[in-house]
């Protein structure tokens, strides 16, 4: 049968392709005479935006608001993350802390990506160890019966084991850390936690004890600026306030804000 | 066209959208997000999974708005394209959960192929496109409509609607092949 000269059969064959149904060797064939026949791959091209119409005429439903949210966090975090690395760029940091920076550049420009699997992972608890998921549920459970927690982060290594959780309440002003994970600090080190302000250097929100569950006052401005929240390790009692950290990244993620 | 028509205003949208303007993204999501969670519900038959897709998709249009300027498509059947993407891969994704997925999926498609409700496309927001193409899918079987819509929108071969709808292979071809018969004959007409 010559394909050519029978318009009809181009035509079905164009819109088989584009439905789909069009299999196998029958595909294959199509798309090698289509790339030799504007005709065929007009028609193929044609009943690809017809049918492309097909999603335009689903039924609506509407999504639950949690996706918006989570969208605009997602958003958020990466724009944040492209702003912090623009404005960070001129500037030459301060050799002492080098180290530092030089980490933590690299996981600014994974923050995008890694604040979605975080999002998932906070939302559906997904890929936690049994002990996290208790914590997540708990945290859950803290985050329905408290309102006024409106931000919370996921602290996680650089294999991405979560190791400590961090809620905070705005009108309390107080950042909840929890131990999730089983890392000890030595007795002469202590975990500090910084703030990642865009465009600006590292603010440290204070040093934890060695307690399960630490409590820090947090401005909330230093809060609501900060797309994500890092810890390292320093000695012990932390740097000296208005310096820069000194010590490895230990811990990150990024900050999101709860859905409302 | 009208310059207030709804295809104007979601261009505008991604327009803004391709410059990184998050309300801009906001605006089209408020429009749009139910057109298209429905697109992902009947992509994945399952409305916490049509959420995940949902997320991903709109992300997906925020980095790649720019490439809209690009399709020669109506907008909402271009972000309809997206989801369904987004939707295939995720269903790609969940492959080794097949048995469970074709389970659900053999219930949901069943309903609605039994189904003798009347036509139940939505045409709000549709273009002059997507109203041509309601006019000829309207003219066919429910069945035949539905099957047509099911192999397009989850990429489906003749023989896995077959096994999906507990059908013959031979039914099927034969209604996808009226189907897209009858379509050819009609949407000739709108050319």
């Amino acid at each position: 049968m010559n394909i050519h000269k029978n318009p009809g059969l181009m035509d079905q064959l164009a819109a088989s392709y584009a439905l789909g149904t069009l299999r196998g060797g029958a595909r294959r064939r199509f798309e090698t005479l289509a790339r030799d026949n504007a005709t065929l791959r007009a028609a193929a091209l044609i009943w690809q935006s017809r049918l492309a119409s097909v999603a335009e005429l689903q039924p609506e439903v509407a999504p639950s608001p949690a996706v918006w949210k989570r969208i605009e966090n997602l958003v958020n975090a990466e724009k944040q993350a492209q702003a912090m690395q623009a404005a960070r760029s001129p500037v030459v940091p301060a050799p002492v802390s080098s180290g530092w920076w030089r980490s933590l550049g690299l996981w600014r420009g994974a923050t995008a990506a890694g604040a979605f699997a975080t999002v998932i992972a906070v939302v559906t608890g997904l890929n936690f160890t049994s002990q996290l998921n208790g914590q997540v549920q708990e945290l859950s459970a803290k985050l329905s019966s408290t309102p006024a927690i409106e931000y919370v982060a996921v602290l996680a290594d650089d294999k991405a084991n979560a190791s400590i959780l961090v809620t905070f309440d705005p009108n309390s002003k107080k950042l909840m850390l929890k131990r999730v994970g089983d890392f000890r600090e030595q007795p002469d080190k202590s975990l500090e936690l910084w703030a990642l302000p865009p465009g600006a250097p590292a603010k440290s929100l204070g040093v934890m004890s060695g307690d399960a569950v630490v409590q820090l006052t947090a401005a909330d401005s230093d809060i609501r600026q900060s797309p994500a929240l890092a810890i390292t390790l320093e000695p012990k009692g932390g740097v000296p306030p208005g310096t820069a950290a000194t010590g490895p990244i230990l811990f990150k993620g990024a900050l999101l804000k709860t859905p409302e | 066209m009208k310059p207030e028509s709804p295809d104007t205003q979601l261009i505008a949208l991604l327009d803004r959208v391709a410059l990184a303007d998050e309300s801009a993204l906001k605006e089209l999501y408020a429009l749009t997000s139910s057109k298209l969670y429905g697109v992902a519900v009947r992509v994945v038959t399952n409305r916490e999974w049509a959420e995940d897709v949902l997320q991903v998709a709109y992300l997906n249009i925020w980095k790649i708005a720019g490439d809209y300027k690009q399709s020669l498509s109506p907008p909402m059947a271009w972000m309809g394209l997206v989801v369904r993407s987004r939707g295939l891969d995720f269903l790609r994704r969940r492959a080794s959960d097949r048995a469970d997925r074709m389970q659900e999926l053999d219930e949901v498609i069943s309903d609605t192929v039994a189904g003798d409700s009347p036509n139940p496309m939505d045409t709000t927001q549709a273009s002059e496109q997507a109203w041509a193409l309601h006019q000829c899918l309207s003219q066919l079987e429910n069945k035949q409509r539905e099957v047509v819509s099911l192999a397009y929108l989850r990429d489906l071969s003749h023989s896995e609607l077959a096994q999906q709808l507990k059908l013959p292979l031979g039914t099927v071809k034969t209604w996808i092949r009226r189907g897209l018969e009858q379509l050819r004959g009609c949407m000739g007409k709108f050319a």
